[in-house]
């Protein structure tokens, strides 16, 4: 039991550090967007990642540990650009969880479009607290219209990641199945 | 890609286009018509009198200044100080005014002549 949780600790460590790496460097990359605030949302594979293997509460951690981790790297911790990526990031991990658990009929793809939804409407809610006006809602259609694509995108590859079952993701598999991968361990 | 992801694709789709409609819709079509121009006249900070400035008709009419009455003469779209007893006489020279944001003052008088509405955007910046 005890080597279970090392193991999960360590996978853990390292979807943040996966997390962080892909949320910075997708800051750094300067897509052409005709629209600001938009982007691919790489890192949110990360977090759908820990919460597909772990569940919710370990997916939330990774979540908002990536989120305080890449705006101090990128200079940009308690600003109110951060304030946004938290609730985002609140939001997405919360939606993308309750349908990972209570639905059966979403494959990556649809629950990363739901957490690009998610990740949409928490960074509206603090962008209204943080101007006291509900004038941003006039920015929905465009993240909505934009977010569908890249959570497509980011689910397509989250989808053919976990397909491959090759490398480091033979280790890292859903909880409930560790016990068999622990039986071959031992017989070796 | 399950039927669930088809049909989630579906749904979030259609709720953008719809929320971008109902938004927008209601957003864009305003900015078209412009704010109503008006001329309010103010004498020592109070408003006295407002006079819209969308009707082509010809009026003058008096307000009490601090050191007398002025006429105020409005003409169609357009203001202007008619006749004053100030000394220097500069909210006369200070001519028509039409534009939002355009004023005349008399200082001696305290009247303030001030044309307000939605003023075009000079040029956006971003």
């Amino acid at each position: 039991m005890r080597e279970h949780d090392t193991r999960r600790l360590v996978y853990l460590s390292m979807l943040v550090a996966m997390g962080t790496a892909l949320h910075v460097v997708e800051g750094m990359l300067s897509i052409p967007m005709p629209v600001p605030g938009v982007k691919l949302g790489l890192a949110n594979m990360a977090t759908l990642l820990a919460l597909h293997l772990y569940g919710f509460r370990d997916g939330l951690t990774v979540a908002l540990m990536r989120v305080v981790l890449a705006s101090l790297v990128s200079g940009m911790f308690l600003s109110p650009g951060f304030l946004l990526g938290v609730s985002g990031a609140l939001g997405s991990t919360v939606l993308m969880a309750l349908l990972l658990k209570r639905t059966r009929c979403f494959s990556m793809i649809g629950i990363s479009m739901a957490g690009a939804v998610g990740h949409n409407a928490g960074q509206l809610l603090a962008a209204s607290l943080v101007l006291q006006s509900g004038a941003v809602i006039y920015y929905l259609p465009v993240l909505l219209l934009t977010g569908i694509p890249t959570g497509f995108f980011t689910g397509y590859l989250l989808n053919s990641l976990l397909e491959q079952k090759s490398g480091i993701l033979r280790d890292l598999e859903p909880a409930a199945t560790v016990p068999r991968r622990e039986e071959t361990v031992n017989g070796t | 890609m399950t039927r669930g992801d088809k049909f989630l694709l579906a749904a979030l789709v259609c709720f953008s286009l719809l929320s971008a409609g109902v938004l927008w819709g209601r957003f864009f079509l305003p900015a078209g018509e412009t704010k109503e121009l008006q001329a309010v006249v103010t004498v020592r900070g109070e408003v006295v009198r407002s006079i819209p400035l969308s009707t082509d008709a010809k009026s003058s009419f008096v307000v009490e200044g601090r050191i007398g009455p002025s006429t105020i003469e409005v003409d169609g779209g357009r203001v202007r100080m008619l006749e004053a007893d100030c000394a220097g006489g500069i909210c006369l020279k200070q001519g028509w005014i039409a534009r939002p944001g355009q004023s005349v003052v008399c200082i001696p008088g305290e009247i303030l002549i001030r044309i307000e509405g939605a003023a075009p955007l000079d040029a956006v910046t971003r």
